[in-house]
């Protein structure tokens, strides 16, 4: 049984086209999710889902995403989940993601799961995201055999790793929330890597040009996030890892 | 060791910079497909790096989790004379021995961040009784702790507090034949040691692994010792031979074939220690020369401190990339995946 987790903040009508492209995905997944749970962080703008079927809880106070999660883990919990899976709302899956994913968990040892990222958009910057891995994850050195850390846009977790490790709701927005959550499910478990399990992204930039203040914003917030956990994780930081983009995303070291 | 640092040499500056930036950009531009893109793709890296590098945020304090290996090099001093080995030949004068609370301070200070202790030497087990305690603290706070050793002073007391304690021992062995064993080891140990092995067999069972140094003088002996290990049940790790001051022993294979073979190193996760206390991120610093000099002492400062300052940071990057052949030791990989 597979759950997907989607945490919200909607501000505009464009996160909120952004989140019906989405929902539109999951309904055209090859093998359904059992429950979809939209959690509302108390968005300043009101909407519904319409025609989707998904749980949508709406929040009454913003509490950040890591909150936002956890709250969906612990339904999803009671619903006996097998797998928990997890994207945000700029986010579109590829048809068999959820199909790629629960096999994946099913089939490994490994606890979690992170699938492939790709952009959405067409512009140098969505170019520069593609090869630079921004959100691709990175693999750990130097076997490059799991991965270090997978950003919660396209992850997964089996039932006993998401109660174990929740999301710390001291990140109070989406950066570095994910991170740290990866560091401290790796003191116990294992993240595997799912190439096969594709998703695309969307930066939100319109042009090269007037996207590039929006570009190093991005940047001073990851930046902002790996600040917190430089500090917090001490000299962990130092282990070593490296981005995967299309060309080391199909390792041939990769044991699953 | 000195301690008497030179300012200048420990200074991070533009050099370092500009390796870090390098390092950064040039495996970067590589994934670039299309000859028009690298520009602007590079200018792109550039800005990402120069954010990362230098805007400045506010931070708060959270916690660890465990993914740093504390390496201790308890002492130089040995009983083998291997000519493999340059490292018995410096023994540390006793003024100049860290005082082991020193070093339980450190480990209780790092614990929260540590996957695993090693022990190393020279002989670690001359210390026998340090090596207890380290044993005992590591347990206490839940650190899984590896001593490596050439099994000489292995005795039945030992083997059992060793035990109860749950930690790991690696007895280094090149040749299970008399003669070349004794040959290796420089002085007549097999008929002392060999029976000491099988009884750390008996009492430590899974405990107990076994490590040999893969060098052209030992390249026909491994696949026995491998073999032997088989025989006993014992998990078994080839390392390549490295050179530590003793200029005996060869590669099997070539230096440049070990820089190229595409391993990338993982060991700025390490924190090493010096018998005298000096900290170091990876043993082989000199190779760097912003590491040469140590980055503090733990008997004089606290090791949170010292992997603080500006230059443990600007280490951590410069061997990131730094690609030298001693990423095949044992230290660049975590146990799990030594042992099979």
């Amino acid at each position: 049984m597979s759950i997907l987790v989607i945490p919200c903040f909607i501000r505009a009508q464009s996160d909120l086209d952004c989140l019906h492209r989405l929902l539109d995905s999951v309904r055209g997944q090859s093998k359904p999710f059992e429950k979809v749970y939209l959690v509302d962080d108390a968005s300043p703008l009101k909407y519904e889902v319409g025609r989707h079927a998904v749980e949508h809880l709406v929040l009454d106070k913003n509490g950040g995403p890591a909150c936002a999660r956890n709250i969906a883990i612990s339904r999803a919990l009671q619903d006996k989940a097998e797998h928990i899976l997890f994207t945000d709302h700029d986010c579109i899956l590829d048809t068999d993601w959820n199909a790629e994913m629960t096999a994946f968990l099913s089939r490994t040892e490994f606890a979690a799961v992170g699938g492939m990222t790709y952009s959405w958009g067409k512009t140098l910057l969505d170019y520069y995201h593609d090869i630079n891995g921004t959100l691709a994850g990175k693999w750990l050195l130097p076997d490059r055999k799991e991965l270090w850390y997978m950003p919660s846009l396209n992850f997964g977790m089996k039932a006993f790793a998401a109660e174990q490790f929740p999301f710390d709701e001291r990140f109070p927005s989406a950066a570095g929330e994910d991170v740290d959550l990866c560091l401290r499910l790796r003191s116990k478990y294992k993240i595997g890597f799912c190439p096969t399990a594709k998703l695309w992204h969307d930066y939100g930039y319109k042009s090269t040009i007037t996207g590039f203040a929006r570009f190093v914003r991005l940047f001073k917030k990851y930046k902002s996030s790996s600040a917190t956990l430089y500090e917090g994780h001490t000299v962990l930081m130092w282990d070593s890892s490296e981005s995967i983009y299309e060309g080391n995303n199909h390792e041939p070291r990769l044991q699953v | 060791m000195s301690l008497v640092y030179r300012f200048k040499a420990n200074q991070p500056n533009f050099t370092h910079v500009l390796q870090d930036f390098v390092g950064e950009v040039l495996p970067f531009a590589k994934r670039v497909n299309n000859p028009l893109l690298v520009a602007p793709m590079v200018l792109l890296k550039s800005i990402e790096w120069s954010i990362y590098r230098w805007h400045k945020t506010p931070i708060r304090r959270f916690y660890g989790i465990k993914s740093n290996e504390l390496l201790y090099m308890i002492t130089n001093a040995c009983n083998d004379r291997c000519p493999k080995c340059g490292i018995w030949e410096r023994p540390e004068p006793k003024s100049q021995h860290l005082m082991i609370g020193h070093f339980i301070n450190c480990l209780k200070r790092l614990h929260h961040n540590l996957y695993q202790v090693t022990l190393t030497g020279g002989e670690p087990l001359l210390f026998k009784r340090d090596i207890v305690l380290i044993a005992e603290e590591a347990r206490k706070l839940g650190v899984p702790m590896v001593t490596v050793t050439n099994a000489r002073l292995l005795d039945e007391a030992f083997l059992t507090r060793y035990k109860e304690l749950g930690h790991v021992l690696v007895i280094s062995i090149d040749s299970v034949e008399r003669s070349k064993w004794n040959e290796f080891r420089g002085t007549p140990s097999f008929d002392i040691v060999m029976p000491k092995i099988l009884l750390a067999k008996k009492m430590l069972g899974d405990q107990l692994r076994i490590q040999s140094v893969l060098s052209k003088e030992s390249e026909q002996e491994i696949p026995k010792v491998a073999e032997w290990c088989r025989q006993q049940g014992l998990q078994h790790n080839v390392q390549l031979y490295q050179d530590f001051g003793a200029y005996n022993w060869s590669n099997a294979i070539t230096q440049k074939e070990m820089v190229d073979d595409g391993t990338p190193c993982a060991a700025r996760k390490n924190i090493c220690i010096y018998p005298n206390g000096d900290v170091v991120k990876c043993f082989d610093h000199r190779r760097i020369p912003l590491a040469k000099e140590p980055l503090g002492n733990i008997a004089k400062q606290d090791i949170i401190e010292i992997l603080c300052t500006k230059r443990s940071t600007e280490v951590s990057k410069i061997m990131k990339t730094c690609n030298f052949p001693c990423k095949h030791m044992s230290c660049n990989k975590p146990q799990a995946l030594l042992f099979r």
